[in-house]
């Protein structure tokens, strides 16, 4: 697992060719950070019903509705449910970061979710190997498109993350750790296009500064 | 049920609920505990076959009868608890089997961690342990924990509201910590010393993997151990778990051997599993065990033996610290904080915390104190108070083994402070003396050591857990006595084999090159025996002696730390780069250099008053920064540094002002908080820092804030501005509530509001005053209204 520093970067907002102080800086914060925290994952691979109501996780109880999960899974007849975490390590070192420098601490936090990013890549690499000849979709989210938040709750109960990486869902749809995140990959015969591209696809599409000032970010 | 029986015998619990309820049809994700109403029948042959297995305790089908998880189900707690003890109970008529009331964590994430306080933590788990011995359980376990102090706070609930036995199961990761960082040393102890009956290891791992933890645990507690583990691990493809009976209880079996005596099974076993384990323990009898009776502190992530040298840090103190005290008054806890940080980045081992002063709730203020800290310090603490009542709070709220700081000789203190002691498995600093004040002789002091140590063994204190202070007294005064001091320590050391406490600093008083005199008695107190010295560990000669000490005394093996302490020493460039050059407090400023901030503040302040130095030039040299990261030109974490080194030339102001008996500088307070049902709270804090580095004075009542909390303070306090962070789409509404609630007084304040998926549009819809889109706008937004 590698830890990218043109992501945290972005979320940063940090534009052009940066500061080497400040690119030091953060490359020690990464550094401590993937010394201390590793991302911990949970996945379970279902078969797939695509019904009227939308497509049915078979023995999960659980049936994810909307556009989204219909385009994303049209050619799939197996769908994983995947929750990956930082844990509590993250978030004690981000209180501890905070109390000594907000500045690292504003990077620890922008490092941490690009590492539980690669903690999700790393469950994606998995699951390929685990299933040779099958073809995984682009990883989707609860609040992308219209993939209800709400599903967070459900994927968390359903992969049992609570006892078994830790993370609990709110119920404003929050995960804590904050570092966690809950994805859906499906699994198909056919090679699957990438279909999570642009702006379309984020969370943060209304209020982002990048789109805002006319720019993409690139993801 | 007999306690001692689990002792001398070993014992066989039962497996998984949950898994064998799976297996016949409940989905995953499903809500076991509503089959006490829909499938009783069910539920008891299930008991029936893992008694017929060999189950001599069964667990009540309660994991999650707490009032937050069975909320939205239409159930109360007491009906779910008694409807499932009674099945238990029926499934165990006419056998010895017991029940026990099985307490599972609650659900949500207490704080730091999440924002469940302790004490209503401890509500819900009194409500789910009450109704457990009204249903009549025999006993209660508390399982698969992985916070510890949600561990305390359900501990504390049946120990206080029950007189049932208690067994208490934590989870752990192979790494040896469970998902908060909890250790198993830090587990052990703290929970021996709150007094439960057994504990041991449930869930998250199969046998194999939880052996050699269970055998650490063994060696770290004198209870009792339980082992429960899974089947192997998960098969991610189809959910179930890779081990089968044979498989299970042969890697369970070395277990017995390291001294675990009560075994049973958790997720992915069933009555299979039991039988087979039933079978290979039958006649089998409970291995010796080797407890390791070194002294111990610890808080959840931070075990701390002593069997070394042990720094405690002195500096959270407030006698003779205007700024301190000033903190104290004003409910200042970070200025608190960060005082732990800088003892704790100088390499203290455990903190004093003092925060007895006049004018000052002792009581109030010790348990705030110590959430404050232990937030972001993960240091043992030890509390410095002789004020009973604070010491209880302080030590309710206490995650993990602290220190109580102190007793003496004389009887009524004893009385009045040790069961306290007891009651919370603190460890307890004892001082030579007593009404009849400090013996002069060595030989008297050890005689009150005896006395304290006696009182604390007949209280259920442990000897390891007493810690003798024999008293440093001013050499300048009574030069005799530092070598009767330096006696009684040797005497205390090996005629009663305890810990020894000095506070050392006070050697030296009244002396010139009082760091000298320190060092060289602090150096000579380590070689007469002093395991604890406490001292402030920011002088860096004084931590220096104890890494020598450490080498010389061998402690410290190869030297290793030593020389990592003197490797690299050069200095670090945030303080060191602007010495010798012409650096300006402003470029200091705006390049984040936090030590030259300070240090350039103090030379301005002998030519300029406090307030022009903020205005003339700490503003405008942060408006400098602002301005570049408006362009692009600066990136938040800059602005950040920038702020930072702010705040370094702030601390120096109000030190000053405070040294002069003067009013602090306050250009206007502001309310700050993320809305109610949002925990994330790290953009709110950027914001607070910026703003409070251009003056303004905060009063950030933190996350998941409701509107009436938010409402309530800007009218007591008559506070003109309201800055609210919302993260999510779902908390927007809670955003707006706040809001209309706002809107409600008669003269509302001016509101601001930001965060993730806030836009301009939204908050001119919800009717905020303004949309800030960073820190920066903030304080734009706070100029408009305090004018400055």
């Amino acid at each position: 697992m590698k830890l990218e520093l043109s992501e945290p970067l972005r979320y940063l907002g940090v534009r052009g060719s940066p500061d080497p102080a400040l690119l030091e800086e953060l490359s020690a914060v990464a550094d401590k950070l993937t010394r201390s925290v590793t991302p911990r994952y949970v996945w379970r691979v279902f078969p797939l019903t695509h019904r009227a109501e939308g497509q049915a996780l078979e023995g999960a109880g659980l049936t994810l509705a909307g556009s989204m999960a219909k385009r994303m899974l049209a050619e799939c007849s197996q769908a994983v449910l995947l929750a990956c975490t930082l844990g509590a390590g993250f978030e004690v070192l981000l209180r501890s970061e905070q109390a000594r420098s907000m500045a690292r601490a504003a990077m620890l936090d922008a490092c941490g979710s690009a590492w539980a990013e690669a903690g999700c890549d790393s469950a994606g690499e998995e699951i390929a190997v685990r299933f040779p000849g099958r073809y995984l979709t682009d990883r989707f989210s609860p609040g992308y498109g219209d993939l209800p938040l709400a599903a967070q709750k459900d994927i968390c109960a359903i992969l049992d993350a609570p006892r078994r990486l830790g993370v609990q869902v709110t119920d404003s749809f929050l995960m804590n750790p904050s570092k966690s995140v809950t994805a859906v990959i499906g699994l198909s015969d056919r090679p699957q296009p990438a279909r999570i591209r642009g702006c379309g696809f984020c969370n943060l599409r209304e209020a982002c500064q990048y789109r805002k000032g006319g720019n993409i970010c690139g993801a | 049920m007999e306690l001692d029986f689990l002792y001398d015998n070993i014992t066989i619990l039962d497996g998984a609920m949950g898994t064998v309820l799976q297996q016949r049809g409940l989905p995953p994700g499903g809500k076991p505990e509503l089959l006490n109403f829909t499938d009783p029948d069910l539920l008891c042959s299930i008991y029936r076959e893992y008694i017929g297995a060999g189950s001599q305790i069964v667990c009540a089908n309660t994991f999650g009868a707490s009032a937050p998880k069975l909320a939205g189900t239409g159930r109360t707690v007491d009906e779910v608890v008694s409807a499932a003890v009674a099945i238990a109970k029926d499934a165990a008529a006419g056998t010895d089997v017991k029940v026990t009331l099985d307490m599972g964590p609650l659900g949500e994430l207490l704080e730091p961690l999440g924002t469940l306080p302790f004490e209503q933590a401890y509500e819900y788990f009194k409500e789910v342990a009450v109704a457990g011995e009204k249903a009549g359980a025999d006993l209660v376990s508390i399982e698969t924990m992985t916070d510890l102090y949600e561990a305390k706070a359900a501990l504390l609930a049946v120990k206080e509201n029950t007189k049932l036995p208690v067994f208490v199961t934590m989870s752990f990761e192979q790494s040896g910590r469970t998902f908060t960082g909890c250790t198993i040393p830090s587990m052990a102890r703290t929970l021996e010393g709150l007094g439960a009956d057994a504990i041991g290891l449930n869930c998250s791992l199969g046998p194999d993997l939880l052996a050699p933890l269970l055998r650490e645990l063994c060696e770290n507690t004198r209870l009792p151990v339980i082992a429960k583990p899974n089947a192997g691990l998960p098969d991610p493809a189809t959910g179930t778990y890779d081990m089968g009976p044979e498989e299970f209880v042969q890697a369970l079996l070395p277990c017995l051997d390291a001294g675990v005596t009560i075994f049973g099974g958790c997720c992915g076993t069933s009555p299979d599993y039991i039988r087979a384990l039933s079978k290979a323990l039958e006649g089998r009898m409970p291995a010796p065990r080797v407890y390791r009776s070194t002294g111990f502190v610890c808080s959840a992530m931070t075990p701390c033996r002593l069997d070394g040298v042990r720094v405690i840090g002195e500096r959270i103190n407030p006698t003779g610290k205007k700024r301190f005290q000033q903190a104290l008054l004003e409910h200042d806890l970070d200025y608190i904080l960060d005082v732990a940080v800088q003892q704790e980045d100088a390499g203290a081992d455990i903190l004093d915390v003092n925060v007895g002063h006049p004018g000052v709730d002792e009581a109030a203020m010790l348990p705030l104190v110590v959430k404050r800290l232990q937030s972001a310090v993960p240091l043992p603490l030890q509390l410095d108070s002789t004020n009973a009542d604070a010491l209880e709070a302080g030590l309710r709220v206490y995650n993990g083994k602290a220190a109580v700081n102190s007793v003496n000789g004389e009887q009524a203190v004893l009385d009045r402070i040790l069961p306290i002691v007891k009651k919370y498995g603190a460890s307890v600093v004892g001082l030579c003396l007593d009404e009849n004040g400090i013996p002069q002789t060595a030989e008297g002091r050890v005689a009150i050591a005896r006395r304290i140590l006696d009182a604390a063994l007949s209280c259920g204190i442990p000897a390891e857990d007493v810690w003798i202070d024999c008293l440093t007294l001013t050499v300048s005064a009574q030069q005799e006595q530092a070598a009767e001091t330096l006696k009684a320590v040797r005497m205390v050391r090996e005629e009663l084999g305890l810990q020894v406490v000095l506070g050392v600093s006070n050697i030296s008083f009244g002396l010139p090159n009082r760091a000298a005199v320190t060092r060289s008695f602090l150096t000579q107190a380590m070689a007469a025996g002093l395991t604890l010295p406490i001292v402030n560990p920011n002088q860096r000669e004084i931590m220096d002696a104890v890494a020598a000490f450490k080498v010389l005394s061998g402690e410290d093996a190869g030297s290793r730390d030593y020389i990592a302490r003197f490797a690299g020493a050069a200095p670090a460039p945030s303080t060191s780069a602007g010495v010798g050059s012409n650096l300006t407090l402003e470029d200091a400023i705006a390049r984040g250099l936090e030590g030259d901030a300070g240090r350039l503040a103090r030379e301005a302040l002998q030519s300029q008053d406090e307030l022009s130095l903020v205005e003339r030039r700490l503003i405008p040299a942060l408006d400098r920064v602002g301005a570049d990261y408006e362009a692009g030109r600066a990136f938040l974490p800059q602005l950040l540094s920038a702020a930072q080194a702010a705040q370094s030339v702030f601390e120096v102001i109000k030190t000053s002002i405070a040294e002069k008996g003067g009013a602090p500088v306050k250009k206007g307070r502001f309310v700050i908080a993320t809305v109610k049902g949002d925990i994330h709270d790290i953009g709110k804090n950027i914001v607070r820092t910026v703003m409070e580095n251009y003056g303004y004075d905060a009063v950030d009542l933190g996350r998941d804030v409701p509107p009436e909390a938010i409402l309530d303070t800007v009218r007591e306090q008559n506070i003109p501005l309201v800055g609210l962070s919302a993260l999510m789409t779902t908390t927007l509404p809670a955003m707006e509530d706040t809001i209309k609630l706002l809107h409600t007084l008669e003269k509302p304040p001016v509101i601001f509001v930001g965060g993730a998926v806030v836009t301009p549009e939204y908050a001119a819809q919800m009717g905020a005053d303004h949309y800030a889109k960073d820190a920066r706008q903030s304080v734009d937004i706070a100029r408009k209204v305090f004018g400055a």
